[in-house]
């Protein structure tokens, strides 16, 4: 056992300190902290099922905030109309979410990339008057409002015991959402280094030479569109959980930039990007707005223009930087530079084609 | 006299693979020069070197000034009309406006008007079909226009690669006789690549023989037609 | 039939705005296969500009010319600064830096001029005239006159001058046009220019319709979408065409189908964007489209 730990990959190690540090941080940081921590894991799971259709099959979809608001609306009409448990709907809205999604993936695959962009932009800014509309099943523009999730006894009481203090409905709701993250990623990560995966990545950078070597680019982009549904839509439902409400305006189309500004920092075609991206997409509006105005040197102007600009500005100026300076996001500037350390340059993009490398999964 | 356009020790390549291992020309003014050898030889890629269409290392002058990291459209500008390989032929746009796409930069116009007029005495068929969308035209008809284009540009150099390429011989000799006519009246150099070397060799002056990437024989083209190295590999007889 | 004529007239003066935005659309697609997804934004700044200038005391018919040179200006800038370092990058490259380059635009906007909805003037009346039974407002009629003398304008520059002609170039066949001496590089810099001032021209017409705000693109831009799709993203005489088929048939829509209403309107947008590119990708007058490999 000891010999096989010291021969573990140092990436293991890695992800292993991760998931510990994940799971200790409610211990650290008070109830309230959590919670947002909770929606930063939220973004990371929806974040990962772009990175799914995107990163790895090439499709760009702006729409993924109108999968999140399905998958957040189907929780959260059976648990208040139909009384389940909402922790039960979770898998339910994912299936149903994700089943949506391979329809949708049937007429997407006539579609060219920029036309599919296209039309789930539109979808993405239509999608709020379209949840309004049925105000007897959505509760029309006031939402529904759900109930604090409670922490089973048994935990909490174990909570109890190793911190001192009860387990709050945050911490629990954070626990739930890490949960799912976890799985979600692990599954993510088999599935996409497998042949799946290859697949996939065949397509994102060439459908006719792929096509030619036999892959099915027909069940694989609508399979891609399916599994990316199948995540926004169980991040919309931990969503509700998180937020403890759903209205339309949860899901504006600034939600899918938002996703889409979490896909492309943390780098697309990776498996810790989505994280990385989740965890910056949401604290960065959040962590400048506190920032700026203790920063003197930044004039007086400036700082409340930045402050009243809201994240527009930052995610705008970010996604416009990111994809001229770093195609591949964080995950790819680390990778190419632990990659430069040890002597050979793999993953850096390439300046002539600017295509992305052809592999650039570092876990 | 220096020469019109002079390579000088030219490497250029695509990515990793290089192409040229080193050319050295030289065009002079007026002159027809032929550039001759088999298929990947380097032919196609020495004059996209000219004309900035590839990176290259050594020197190319033309005129005495470098073009060393000129982009395409002022190596242009500078009085060299490339008719490229496939002709060029802006397909979506009508014959009309391909060929004022040639005298677009000129600016003396009643010359130009005059251009016009040997244009289409030249390839009456041009006139004919002026308002048609250029994807109508025939091989040999789009090879006309290509010609007529490079023309219309007044160029000091014309670069023309394989203008012989799938057309019918008779419409090969048309063509041939208006670029040595373009030569002789407008003192218009050509530098000409070739698969049919005993047309190049009977039009030009000079000529270079390319073996992948390097110069294999130069000569006058009529020492070259004596040759049995180049008699036996491109003339086959 | 009366109500019905006077729904086509409004109708037609909306599709005037939506087949400027399109046209814009078309404009940079031609220039170089991409939509960009920061048309609309791009209109709205350029409709705080204007604002600002008429607050500023200018008049009116001065003050839109020259919003327009500023706007041609700022998309030259922005296609040197922003786009051009990434000319040759994939087309996902391009489209989210657009969509960057969109939200950028927002969020400036907001902060610098703040989000209530001002009301922005027009040198139309409101009054309305008779014309074959139907009332139509001066401001339809001139929103119409105003889109028709534009859609006229770039026509003519595009078939008609050696820059509109070298512009065409340069979008078709890039490599053979820098062998003809076409600046190609700054022709697609001008084609920017062009389509942000052709989009200004419709954020300055809906302006005093729906109110100046830094979201007021968002929904027209749907509809731009629908009308160049509709008409085929490649052609701007489809983008008008499609301009004036979207507004008259989201009116009609709002009126005729109960379950449309004022709300779902832009659902309509989405229902004709989801058909044509299902139904017919290449709209009413594009060219079937050639993969590449």
């Amino acid at each position: 056992m000891a010999h096989r730990l010291r021969t573990l990959p140092p990436r293991y190690w890695l992800v292993l300190v991760v998931v510990l540090f994940l799971i200790g941080l409610p211990t650290v940081i008070d109830s309230f902290q959590s919670g947002e921590w909770a929606q930063a894991l939220v973004l990371a799971i929806a974040i990962m099922g772009l990175n799914i259709l995107v990163g790895y099959s090439g499709q760009l979809s702006l729409g993924h905030g109108a999968f999140m608001a399905l998958g957040a609306y189907i929780s959260a009409i059976l648990a208040t109309r139909y009384k389940m448990d909402y922790l039960v709907t979770v898998p339910i809205a994912g299936l149903l979410t994700g089943l949506i999604g391979f329809l949708f993936g049937v007429p997407a695959l006539r579609l060219s990339a920029l036309y599919l962009a296209l039309a789930t932009f539109a979808l993405a800014v239509v999608a709020p008057s379209l949840i309004k509309r049925p105000a007897g099943l959505t509760g029309g523009v006031q939402g529904i409002v759900l109930l604090p999730p409670v922490p089973p006894q048994p935990l909490s009481d174990a909570y109890a015991f190793l911190t001192g203090t009860a387990m709050t409905s945050d911490q629990w709701t954070y626990y739930v959402t890490l949960a799912w993250g976890l799985v979600l990623f692990w599954l993510a990560w088999n599935l996409l280094r497998h042949r799946a995966g290859r697949a996939m990545r065949a397509i994102r950078d060439g459908e006719v030479a792929a096509a030619a070597s036999g892959i099915n680019l027909a069940g694989y982009k609508t399979l891609a569109f399916g599994i990316s549904a199948f995540y926004a839509g169980i991040a919309g439902s931990l969503f509700g959980l998180a937020a403890g409400f759903v209205s339309p305006d949860s899901f504006p189309v600034a939600l899918s930039i938002q996703l889409l500004v979490g896909a492309v920092v943390g780098g697309l075609a990776s498996i810790p990007g989505p994280l990385i991206g989740g965890i910056f997409a949401y604290f960065l509006p959040i962590e400048s707005n506190q920032w700026v105005p203790t920063q003197t040197w930044i004039p007086v102007q400036i700082a409340t223009t930045i402050e009243k600009a809201g994240p527009a500005v930052t995610y705008g100026a970010v996604l416009i930087l990111i994809m001229i300076f770093a195609p591949n996001g964080i995950v790819g500037l680390v990778g190419g530079a632990y990659a430069r350390l040890r002597g050979r340059v793999r993953g850096a993009p390439d300046r002539d084609t600017g295509q992305m490398p052809q592999d650039t999964q570092t876990v | 006299m220096a020469a019109l356009l002079e390579l000088e020790d030219v490497r250029a390549g695509y990515g990793p693979t290089s192409v040229l291992h080193g050319i050295s020309l030289e065009v002079k003014d007026g002159e027809i020069v032929s550039l001759l050898g088999a298929n990947g030889a380097g032919k196609t890629t020495t004059l996209r070197a000219i004309t900035g269409g590839v990176r290259w290392t050594g020197d190319i002058r033309f005129n005495g000034k470098s073009l060393k990291r000129m982009h395409t459209e002022d190596v242009v500008r500078h009085g060299i009309a490339h008719v490229p390989e496939g002709r060029g032929i802006l397909t979506e746009l009508t014959v009309e406006e391909n060929l004022k796409l040639g005298s677009h930069l000129r600016r003396d116009g009643a010359q130009v008007g005059k251009d016009y007029d040997r244009v289409f005495e030249y390839f009456p068929v041009l006139k004919d079909r002026r308002r048609l969308s250029a994807s109508t035209l025939s091989g040999g008809e789009q090879q006309m226009l290509a010609l007529a284009r490079a023309f219309l540009m007044k160029p000091r150099l014309m670069l023309l690669d394989e203008p012989s390429l799938g057309l019918a011989p008779l419409v090969v000799r048309a063509i041939f006789e208006i670029i040595k006519t373009i030569n002789e009246s407008d003192q218009v150099a050509v530098l000409l690549v070739e698969q049919n070397a005993r047309l190049a060799l009977d039009m030009s002056s000079k000529a270079y023989v390319l073996e992948v990437g390097r110069l294999a024989i130069t000569g006058s083209s009529a020492e070259l037609k004596g040759n049995d190295a180049v008699r036996r590999s491109y003339l086959g007889y | 039939m009366q109500e019905f004529l006077q729904l086509v007239v409004s109708g037609l003066a909306t599709g005037g705005i939506f087949a400027s935005l399109a046209l814009a659309l078309v404009l940079i697609y031609n220039a170089m296969g991409l939509v960009n997804f920061a048309q609309g934004e791009m209109a709205m700044l350029a409709t705080f500009i204007a604002f600002t200038l008429i607050n500023r005391g200018v008049n009116y018919w001065i003050a839109l010319p020259l919003t327009l040179v500023i706007a041609f200006g700022g998309g030259i800038a922005i296609q040197r600064i922003v786009i051009r370092p990434v000319e040759r990058a994939p087309l996902l490259t391009l489209v989210i830096i657009t969509l960057g380059l969109a939200t950028l635009l927002n969020g400036l906007a907001g902060a610098i001029f703040g989000y209530v909805p001002r009301s922005f003037p027009s040198p139309f009346s409101v009054q309305t005239v008779d014309i074959f039974g139907a009332y139509a407002s001066y401001r339809d009629l001139g929103v119409i006159a105003v889109s028709g003398v534009v859609l006229l304008a770039i026509y003519l520059l595009l078939q008609r001058t050696t820059v509109g002609l070298t512009m065409r170039a340069a979008a078709h066949h890039a490599e053979a046009s820098r062998l003809l001496g076409v600046r190609v590089s700054w022709m697609l810099a001008l084609g920017w220019g062009l389509a942000s001032a052709v989009g200004a021209v419709s954020g300055i017409m809906v302006a005093p319709i729906i109110l100046l705000e830094p979201n007021m693109m968002q929904t027209i831009i749907i509809y731009a979408f629908a009308a160049a799709v509709l008409g085929g993203i490649e052609s701007p005489l489809g983008a008008v065409i499609g301009g004036f088929i979207v507004g008259v048939t989201v009116n009609l829509a709002g009126t005729y189908l109960p379950f449309v209403g004022g709300d779902l309107q832009l659902a309509v947008a989405l229902a004709i964007i989801i058909g044509v590119l299902i139904l017919k990708p290449n709209g009413l007058l594009g060219r079937p489209s050639v993969r590449r490999v």
